[in-house]
């Protein structure tokens, strides 16, 4: 059909690649939380994934390498924008995340009322505590909890080592539950 | 036996079932004696159950059409290029790309669908037994008449301008929100139009692209519910003798949050 050395789209590796539309869109707009910018950033993706559709490896992970593109497009962008302070922070946040657990419910009772309460949480404070996370554990919270790819996919999408993708989840969690915990007064 | 420390990284697999037999095993064996590790895997796993009992709600927002549009064609377009050799598939391609050529010449108008007017409407509304549901539709149609009269203003305007306009035009001492670049609203302006019998205010404003509406019936009272309808989703609600009712085209989820917020700021 097309000549050697240049690739199609064909219309399957298309309608595949759409798939995931909706997905690459929501994760877009929790990394970049305004719309405008989510919007431009999952187009971008796929311009960058028909044009380079030649590189995909058939019988791998579509939607993972979809989103392996969105995140790189998305460091990308950061750097163009030279915003170094967010280099910085993220490597400040990551070491506190190594640095492990900490005060996390040191202490606290074996069964914690706490889990139980933690149930009452609503969708909306749910996706608001999302969204006040630093970056990097929202991205690995939201990769793992809810487009469910495992920690190898996560690694190679954000380009760290698995080690540092558990404790990005662990502490993402942590953060939430902490921070979800205070919207429960205990005598509400 | 393993300590904390040991244990520590082995937390997160082990929560989200990822670890070996053995490994699996000296977690249990070390969370079951130790009040400290065991919280921590608790509430670990209880987010972790939370997200994912949350997940159709945080999953319920889809990419609005005109992306879609735009993606599908960088497909086309990148396809026509590099298969202009191809004959027959190029003759079924022009059709597609004419029509995504379309499609993008409607994507000005999803644009210009993105102009917020959040209306105040300060005006006598007979409420009758009507339910929520006519009520909602009737605002929602005034919603979209209003939007598509206002789109091309893009004017901004102060609080304390509007404010008086509302003072002036319906003796409304309205308190709009101070802060409502906050949450990414950003006022465009106000304007009077007629509504049934009525004089009705209008509070433009813009939020991240999306059209909201907020109405406000005077000496009117109803119980606080959300209804979906025209493709649109109303929450309603009342302070005092008035009912608002905030109409926008957003999930629920997004409805919900511009709602409270409206509801807390917007006097």
């Amino acid at each position: 059909m097309a000549r050697k050395g240049l690739r199609a789209v064909s219309p399957a590796f298309e309608a595949e690649a759409l798939q995931a539309l909706d997905s690459l869109y929501r994760t877009a707009l929790r990394l970049t939380r305004v719309p405008a910018d989510a919007e431009d950033l999952v187009q971008e993706t796929y311009l960058k994934a028909f044009r380079s559709a030649g590189q995909f490896e058939p019988g791998t992970n579509l939607r993972a390498w979809l989103f392996t593109i969105l995140h790189n497009s998305a460091r990308n962008r950061a750097r163009d924008r030279a915003r170094d302070a967010v280099a910085i922070d993220s490597e400040l946040v990551d070491r506190a995340a190594e640095q492990g657990p900490g005060g996390f419910s040191a202490g606290g009772p074996y069964e914690t009322p706490e889990t139980l309460l933690l149930r009452e949480t609503l969708a909306p404070e749910l996706q608001a505590a999302i969204d006040e996370l630093p970056l990097v554990f929202r991205q690995a919270v939201w990769l793992r909890d809810v487009e469910e790819f495992s920690y190898a996919e996560i690694a190679e999408m954000l380009s760290i080592p698995i080690g540092t993708v558990m404790s990005r989840i662990s502490r993402g969690r942590h953060l939430l539950f902490e921070r979800l915990n205070h919207l429960r007064p205990v005598n509400a | 036996m393993p300590d904390c420390k040991t244990i520590d990284p082995l937390v997160t697999p082990y929560v989200d079932g990822e670890l070996a037999e053995t490994d699996r095993r000296n977690v249990d064996e070390h969370v079951h004696r130790c009040p400290p590790c065991h919280s921590r895997v608790a509430a670990e796993r209880a987010v972790r159950a939370l997200i994912r009992d949350h997940r159709p709600a945080l999953e319920s927002r889809s990419a609005p059409p005109a992306l879609r549009a735009r993606c599908a064609e960088a497909a086309r377009s990148t396809d026509a290029r590099l298969t202009a050799f191809a004959k027959a598939p190029a003759v079924r391609r022009s059709v597609f790309f004419n029509l995504a050529a379309w499609r993008a010449r409607a994507v000005p108008f999803a644009l210009a669908a993105s102009l917020v007017v959040m209306v105040g409407g300060a005006f006598l509304y007979q409420l009758t037994d009507s339910s929520a549901r006519v009520l909602a539709a009737e605002l929602t149609a005034d919603h979209m008449k209003c939007f598509a009269m206002n789109a091309m203003l893009g004017t901004h305007e102060q609080p304390s301008t509007v404010e008086s306009a509302m003072v002036s035009g319906f003796g409304w001492q309205a308190h709009l929100p101070q802060d409502a670049a906050r949450v990414g609203l950003e006022l465009v302006g106000a304007r009077p139009c007629l509504y049934g019998e009525g004089k009705i205010a209008h509070i433009m404003y813009r939020h991240e692209g999306r059209p909201v509406s907020v109405f406000m019936l005077p000496n009117a009272a109803r119980a606080q519910q959300f209804v979906e309808v025209l493709g649109h989703e109303a929450a309603i609600w009342c302070v005092g003798n008035r009912t608002f009712v905030l109409v926008a085209r957003e999930p629920r989820l997004e409805v919900v949050r511009l709602a409270s917020y409206v509801q807390a700021s917007l006097h």
